[in-house]
């Protein structure tokens, strides 16, 4: 799978390209526009590229996995699927506001992950001009530290969108307790 | 019957491999320097030679094999392609289309003309007489026609052509009447474009498709359950017995021959056997056996290992064994054979059998079990410890096998299919591998039921009964649980107290297994007990409450829970919810595991 945003151009401004090698992939032409669906978590909006996304459904009824970080609530049967259930505001220690029984699930698209993360409300899309997301590293860098998957911050108006790569919140750190001793 | 499948089988290639030809010598006819084409079209005719002759398709085999001399010839470089020879390899591909034709029609087709022809052009090939460009015009013009047209065109030009090539070829003697066998094939020759009568679909397909059969059924579930309840069941009859039907067609479409996989091992054993120096033959039996197309791939890595270390420690050298009184040739058999769901998959060899007293010593040595443990063992149950992770019983590391890493493998391939390993060996004799495996993946049996208004599902094969027990019949021994059934002593376990753990270190936490007995108060109240059994051992497994045996479809958890600890997998219910397929092999392992029963 590759993790690298599907819509990478090869750009030709090498120049600017050499400031922010790891935060570049999504880089393209300057008037390009990316879509985004935004959707809080927290107090915090958050936004993902379109293209990781497939559908948004009602959530599911949720069954519990023993043994799994806690922000893995369990699985769920969506469209005869078996996904995961992922919670971002536990993974993220943000202000509980999702609950798993109302709400709504973004599916994932991947053909890696099966899973789905949990949001409180219908999330909306965003036309965002390629210029109004800061991919600066000097910005991300120092969020979380060992972390990469915040790729960049959508500034518009007033709001602040932070736009993750789902496919890096998954890491195999998080994954040893699922795997086991 | 299934020497009619594989002939099948075998037009279905040829035709895919016909079509494959005309493309890479029209190709080729374009570019003679084409280094890929001719090495495409070299293999090409290799398979279907090869397969012809397996087949004892003679004819298609003979010109195969010229053919494939002439670009063997090409291959290596030591003759040139003219653009003449093209017409009549191009005739010659023609004739073995037919040919497949004629196969499938049972039509004998005439083709000692084409055969002497072709070896006159490796003779003048090979004789470095290469033919003047006298056809130059023609075929320069001939290189700019598109695909299609060549293939039309070709008929008029081999009019032409035909009276110059027996021109030209006049110094070479010939025993037939070439003019003749041509102008017959020539005549009857038509355009017909072929469709195989196979499809090659890719397995992912068939995933989804499965995956759509299985929502079906749960759908055909759930709404017969409705009916019952408004007493219309056979009103759905039809709707049951035609989802039943879907179901198993789309299983057997995704069934494939064992001998898929183990007519790969000739090549295999043959060459282990030649590191080794030593002497082996390779018996199959049972090829015919049908099984999922994915047990069997989930488990070829299984076998690959099983049967080298055959060869590599099972397989004495050719000294050893005359030595021994045996035949120096030592004989590996792989048997499939079919028992119900299962598919049972043997590895036997006449080599010297696992040697159980050097097991017991390395067992100690690895620290895998205590020497008390050990005493209280059968050969039979400390052979088993060859499937322990960390463990060989090999001394030197050769670069066949015996890294220590395998056996464990093996086991954990065959536990993720839902299979069971057995191993029978006897010292001097040999030993014998048996897999057990669910012959298909999709539906198993298995038994529902209720913890903490949660559904799990145990798949049948691992059931042996099912129980109630008052709580004073059960005792805790050490930081377990024992109750008595049929006159045996079983642990027993609440699976709750391990499915609340959070983090895997509370799994080794003190008297972890006593929390939930300690809850009950009441002495005198029943305990639902499932019993199953793993690897000879009985474990019960507490429940809320029993539901249903049913037929589920097992899909495995992806990820990222993907390696969840217990879970084998999931299925759908009736009702939509996802319930949880206990890996009874899993629980068992971490139960008797050393470092919990240390604590």
């Amino acid at each position: 799978m590759n993790l690298e945003e599907p819509n990478e151009l090869p750009s030709s401004n090498d120049d600017k390209m050499a400031s922010a090698v790891e935060m570049n992939r999504i880089e393209t032409e300057q008037e390009k526009k990316s879509n985004i669906i935004v959707f809080r978590l927290g107090e915090e909006e958050y936004g993902l590229h379109i293209d990781q996304i497939k559908e948004v459904v009602i959530t599911p009824r949720i069954t519990k996995v023993p043994l799994t970080p806690s922000y893995v609530k369990g699985v769920a049967n969506i469209r005869g699927n078996i996904l995961a259930i992922i919670d971002l505001e536990d993974k993220f220690s943000l202000n509980r506001t999702i609950s798993e029984t109302s709400g709504y699930t973004l599916v994932v698209e991947s053909h890696e992950y099966n899973m789905a993360i949990l949001v409180k409300d219908v999330p909306n899309t965003l036309s965002v001009a390629d210029t109004d997301i800061d991919y600066s590293p000097s910005v991300v860098a120092d969020m979380q530290g060992e972390h990469d998957y915040i790729n960049g911050i959508i500034k518009i108006d007033d709001r602040l969108i932070i736009l993750i790569d789902i496919f890096k919140i998954i890491t195999k750190e998080d994954l040893k307790p699922v795997i086991g001793a | 019957m299934k020497e009619e499948e594989l002939k099948q089988i075998f037009l279905a290639e040829a035709q895919d491999s016909f079509e494959e030809l005309n493309r890479l010598f029209t190709q080729l006819e374009k570019n003679h320097s084409d280094r890929e084409a001719t090495e495409a079209i070299f293999r090409i005719i290799h398979t279907i030679k090869g397969n012809a002759a397996a087949m004892g398709f003679e004819d298609v085999a003979s010109i195969g094999h010229l053919l494939e001399d002439i670009f063997s010839e090409i291959r290596k470089g030591k003759i040139i392609l003219t653009s003449m020879v093209f017409n009549d390899l191009f005739k010659a591909i023609d004739k073995l289309g037919e040919m497949i034709v004629g196969i499938k029609e049972d039509k004998k087709v005439p083709y000692k003309g084409l055969r002497a022809k072709l070896k006159v052009i490796l003779r003048n090939l090979k004789g470095e007489i290469e033919f003047e460009a006298t056809q130059g015009g023609e075929s320069s013009e001939e290189k700019d026609q598109a695909l299609d047209e060549i293939l039309s065109q070709k008929k008029e030009l081999s009019e032409e052509h035909k009276e110059e090539i027996l021109a030209s070829e006049q110094p070479v003697p010939i025993g037939v009447p070439l003019a003749e066998e041509f102008k017959e094939e020539s005549s009857d020759k038509k355009s017909k474009i072929t469709f195989s009568d196979f499809v090659q679909v890719p397995v992912s397909k068939l995933d989804t498709l499965l995956n759509l059969v299985g929502e079906l059924a749960i759908e055909k579930d759930r709404i017969i359950a409705q009916g019952a309840s408004i007493g219309a069941t056979n009103e759905y009859t039809r709707l049951y017995r035609i989802t039943s039907d879907l179901q198993y067609s789309v299983m057997g479409v995704r069934l494939v021959q064992v001998g898929a996989l183990f007519h790969k091992f000739h090549r295999i054993v043959r060459d282990v056997a030649t590191l080794e120096g030593k002497k082996v033959n390779l018996q199959l039996e049972g090829t015919e056996i049908e099984i999922d197309r994915n047990v069997l791939q989930i488990i070829s890595d299984s076998m690959i290992h099983l049967v080298r270390n055959a060869v590599s420690h099972g397989i004495e050298s050719p000294e050893e064994r005359i030595k021994k009184g045996k035949n120096p040739e030592g004989t590996i058999l792989l048997r499939a054979s079919s028992d119900k769901e299962y598919v049972i998959i043997e590895v036997i060899d006449d080599g010297n059998g696992v040697n159980v007293e050097k097991v017991r010593k390395k067992v100690l040595e690895k620290g895998l079990a205590t020497h008390d443990a050990l005493s209280t063992l059968s050969d039979d149950d400390i052979v088993k410890f060859i499937f322990e992770p960390g463990f060989s019983s090999v001394d030197n590391v050769t670069s066949v096998s015996g890294r220590g890493v395998g056996m464990d493998v093996v086991k954990k391939a065959v536990d993720a299919v839902g299979g069971k390993i057995n191993t029978k060996t006897e010292l001097g004799k040999g030993t014998t591998f048996s897999l057990s495996l669910p012959s298909s993946m999709a539906v198993k049996s298995a038994l529902l039921f209720v913890i903490n208004e949660t559904e799990y599902a145990i798949p049948l094969s691992f059931t042996e009964a099912v129980i109630s027990v008052k709580k004073s019949e059960i005792h805790k021994v050490g930081n377990g649980l024992v109750t008595s059934h049929l006159e045996e002593t079983i642990s027993v376990m609440f699976l709750r107290d391990i499915f609340e753990c959070k983090e895997p270190d509370d799994l080794t936490a003190p008297h972890l297994l006593h929390r939930s007995f300690d809850e009950i108060d009441d002495h005198e109240s029943k305990i639902n007990i499932v019993v199953v059994s793993v690897d000879n051992r009985m474990i019960g497994f507490v429940v809320d409450r029993l539901l249903q045996q049913k037929e589920i479809i097992e899909k495995p958890l992806g990820k990222p829970v993907e390696n969840a600890r217990f879970i084998s997998g999931a299925t759908i219910l009736g009702n939509g919810n996802v319930c949880l397929v206990l890996d009874a092999n899993d629980i068992s392992e971490f139960l008797f595991k050393p470092v919990f029963a240390t604590v």
